[in-house]
């Protein structure tokens, strides 16, 4: 069970309105994607879902439960939820092993148990023959499973990603959008996914919701989104995007046979 | 950009040849030259001088007074950094810029006016403090004597700490935020995860940090010379001048023995500092997302701002305030508000007896002329480490740092060994010497300034100029130095002022006629009149103050001590 409920949310940077009244239901077990450009408002929307700040004005629900209000705010480490950062964030001084296995000392488990789960969710991310490598040791890709295992381990109802393929090679970027939605669909959980890459945003997504400066433009499938925009930001910023890159495909294959 | 091949002329390496060439003259040589003479004295190596040097018990007391409050002041300096860099940089307490400003400003303070502060104020007889603690609690002892170890570990401390908060502030602002973040969101408290990932994360920076302020606080003159002297207690550096004054040759044998161990010691220490950071360099610096992470206080905002405030008071404010009052001071047996104990005279005599005023235009002329030459050689090295890949451009920067973490004392014995005649160049007695001392002493900040000026410059705009037509010297002139402007005004001031107020290696080589203002005020405190010192120190204080306040104002803010 896991929904997250924004109503009306703004927040304010001095005098620049970052988010003007937001407000969205995220359902369970959803894939729900904001797009937009850089600037947006939609990595701010994450990090006061996350409780790293707290809204101007408006309320942030999860489960039914207000953790972020005027009168309540709930700090991150009490949200239950687990996220993926651009820069990865693993921690240098701790092997791959210890950075998967900190929620769950935390959450103080018995050792038997945290070795199980952790050893359970390298698996998922296919890590499990570098759980004694430390960090400094690893690519950018291997670091990016950590990054998720660690986010996962806990088993979070909701799973926040802060464009967390940017730092990566096409390639990879690739391939890890195919691990990611598999996961999803696997282990039933809803994920928040930030991104101002169009077909990333269409590719994975239930949902996306696209936004400008701070307002949504359009909330929809990627399908509605790309036959239906409903302006012409939406049109240029995601279909535009979208049609001149198959446009590119196509002369390509047509120059090659 | 620079892999022309052939024989090719590139006015680049004349510059790399002078630079490196004024470096091996005044201090690649003279170290080594020092070395020479602390083992092989008599032309063949011997181990007399260094036996004769520790077989005195004095000499043994003096290595102890320094490692024991070297070590100290490292201790507690740490302890006192640490908590106040996290607090300034990464929580919503009250005021934390004006606190980072305000300790960031003590690291500008000649530290031999933390020694007349305290002394004046912990003196066992008259010390302030004591008196006043005395007659509150109805004491028939002072609680507190300035003139024993302990009392130089708390000057030493309370002046060596900002090396450490202005290392640790910068670590921790550099610190990637998404790594504690990572760890709330991974159900840590903030308490938590300052113990499980920040501090952990901290530690080489620490450690380095901690290096820093043992080194400055070993090699620290003006502090043990004010504070030991009336103890009869004596540090490696304060031992070193009195074999100096001496005068003899068998002082300056003494001498270059007691500064080879320091040096050594220094320059280990600083090795091991580089390599901590170097790794710390290589895994938490991302450079990503440098948003700050703030912790809330909560409940703690406020008694915690109001514990920093008493420590700024207590370390910052009442000193000062002392040195200030006892300027005023007509009889320093009594408070300066006792009847008819407020006098200027003091005031009077610091801006119109010439030898004071000569002494203030010495120091003007040598600092100007250290920050100076000192800027112009810096710019040059951070342009090669940063836009070339010359070789050899790491050599000259390598002796710049090593230079800098020589003691001040060991610079200046070795300049006196080398430059005084006995190779051909005699520098002795004049201004030039006390220029050079400066630059080797203090270049290194100034470069730091500059290369980091450097780093915000992309080398793209340069290879436009180029592409324009512009020859080296040319971009040089009309786009790097103009828009490294500000990084070049603060790079200059960073020499001038330490220079400006320099004791230690002055001391050592003065002369009547090159006296400096730190030489003329250590000798009022020391010899005659404590008061005109402290009125000397007030203006030094104010000219650090005001130059801080010129260089914010020339760099829009950017920049400052």
């Amino acid at each position: 069970m896991s929904e997250i409920k924004l109503v009306q949310i703004t927040k304010k940077y001095g005098k620049v309105d970052v988010l003007k009244g937001f407000t969205e239901t995220f359902t369970d077990g959803e894939f729900i994607t904001l797009l937009g450009p850089s600037g947006c408002g939609k990595t701010t929307m994450l990090r006061l879902i996350a409780g790293f700040e707290r809204p101007t004005s408006g309320e942030i629900w999860l489960d039914e439960k207000p953790v972020s209000t005027d009168t309540v705010f709930l700090p991150p480490e009490e949200r239950g939820l687990g996220m993926v950062f651009q820069s990865y964030a693993v921690w240098p001084h701790m092997n791959v092993f210890k950075n998967v296995a900190y929620p769950l000392k935390l959450r103080k488990l018995p050792k038997e148990e945290i070795r199980e789960k952790v050893e359970h969710v390298l698996e998922i991310v296919n890590m499990q023959d570098l759980a004694e490598r430390m960090p400094d040791e690893l690519s950018g890709g291997q670091q990016q499973r950590v990054a998720l295992a660690r986010a996962l381990v806990a088993e979070p109802g909701v799973l926040l990603l802060d464009e967390p393929l940017s730092n990566l090679d096409a390639k990879l970027r690739e391939s890890m959008r195919r691990e990611i939605k598999d996961l999803q669909k696997r282990l039933g959980i809803s994920i928040l996914y930030v991104t101002h890459d169009q077909s990333e945003a269409l590719s994975m997504s239930d949902r996306v919701v696209v936004m400008n400066e701070g307002v949504i433009q359009q909330a929809g499938t990627p399908m509605e989104i790309f036959h239906q925009p409903a302006n012409d930001f939406v049109d240029q910023f995601v279909g535009q995007v979208i049609r001149d890159q198959m446009a590119d495909i196509e002369s390509f294959s047509g120059v090659r046979g | 950009m620079d892999k022309r091949s052939g024989f090719h002329f590139d006015v680049k390496w004349v510059f790399i040849l002078l630079i490196l060439a004024f470096l091996l003259v005044f201090l690649v040589f003279p170290l080594l030259y020092l070395l020479f003479r602390a083992f092989f004295a008599d032309g063949s190596f011997s181990l007399d001088a260094v036996k004769r040097i520790y077989s005195y018990s004095l000499n043994w007391d003096c290595l102890r007074n320094t490692l024991i409050t070297a070590s100290l002041s490292m201790v507690f300096g740490v302890l006192i950094a640490f908590p106040l860099a996290w607090l300034v940089t990464r929580t919503n307490l009250y005021g934390r810029g004006f606190f980072r400003t305000l300790f960031l400003l003590t690291y500008m303070v000649p530290p031999y006016v933390g020694a007349m502060a305290w002394m004046r104020l912990l003196n066992p007889k008259v010390g302030t403090v004591n008196v006043v603690l005395k007659n509150l609690f109805g004491l028939s002892e002072a609680p507190f004597n300035i003139y024993t170890v302990g009392g130089m570990v708390w000057v030493l401390t309370t002046f060596y700490y900002p090396f450490a908060f202005i290392l640790l502030c910068r670590a921790l602002e550099r610190m990637d935020p998404s790594l504690e973040e990572a760890a709330r969101i991974s159900g840590a408290s903030p308490v938590k995860t300052l113990f499980t990932v920040t501090l952990p994360m901290m530690l080489p920076s620490i450690g380095s940090s901690a290096i820093m302020v043992f080194v400055a606080a070993a090699s620290c003159y003006g502090i043990p010379s004010i504070i030991g002297a009336p103890g009869k207690l004596y540090t490696i550096t304060t031992r070193i001048s009195e074999y100096v004054a001496t005068g003899t040759s068998q002082g300056l044998a003494d001498a270059t023995v007691l500064s080879v161990f320091l040096m050594v010691l220094s320059l280990v220490l600083l090795l091991l500092s580089n390599l901590l950071m170097g790794k710390k360099n290589r895994i938490t610096i991302s450079g990503k997302s440098m948003r700050p992470n703030i912790v809330d206080l909560r409940k703690w905002r406020i008694p915690l701002t109001i514990l920093t405030s008493i420590f700024a008071i207590v370390i910052i404010v009442i000193p000062f305030l002392s040195v200030i009052a006892t300027s005023f001071t007509q009889n320093m047996g009594k408070s300066v508000f006792a009847e008819g104990n407020l006098t200027v005279r003091f005031w009077q005599n610091v801006f119109t007896r010439s030898t004071i005023l000569k002494s203030a235009l010495n120091s003007l002329i040598t600092a100007t002329l250290a920050a100076t030459l000192g800027m112009i050689i810096c710019i040059i090295m951070a342009y090669l480490l940063k836009r070339t890949n010359m070789r050899g451009r790491k050599i000259p920067d390598f002796l710049i740092s090593f230079g800098s973490g020589t003691p001040s004392v060991v610079i200046a014995l070795a300049l006196i060994m080398t430059m005084s005649g006995r190779f051909g160049l005699n520098l002795y007695n004049t201004m030039a010497i006390l220029v050079i001392a400066y630059m080797i002493k203090y270049m290194m900040m100034g470069m730091q300034s500059t290369i980091s000026g450097f780093s915000q410059i992309g080398p793209v705009l340069e290879e436009a100029a180029a592409v324009s037509g512009a020859g080296w010297l040319r971009r040089m002139k009309d786009v790097v130095i103009p828009m490294l402007l500000p990084s070049i005004v603060a790079g200059w001031f960073i020499i001038f002022i330490p220079s400006f107020y320099e004791l230690t290696m002055s001391n050592l080589l003065y002369s009547e006629k090159t006296m400096t203002l730190g030489v003329e005020l250590f000798r009022y405190q020391m010899n005659s009149s404590q008061q005109t010192a402290a009125a000397l120190a007030c203006c030094i204080l104010l000219l650090v103050l005001i130059l801080n306040l010129v260089m914010r104002k020339l760099t829009k803010g950017k920049v400052s001590i």
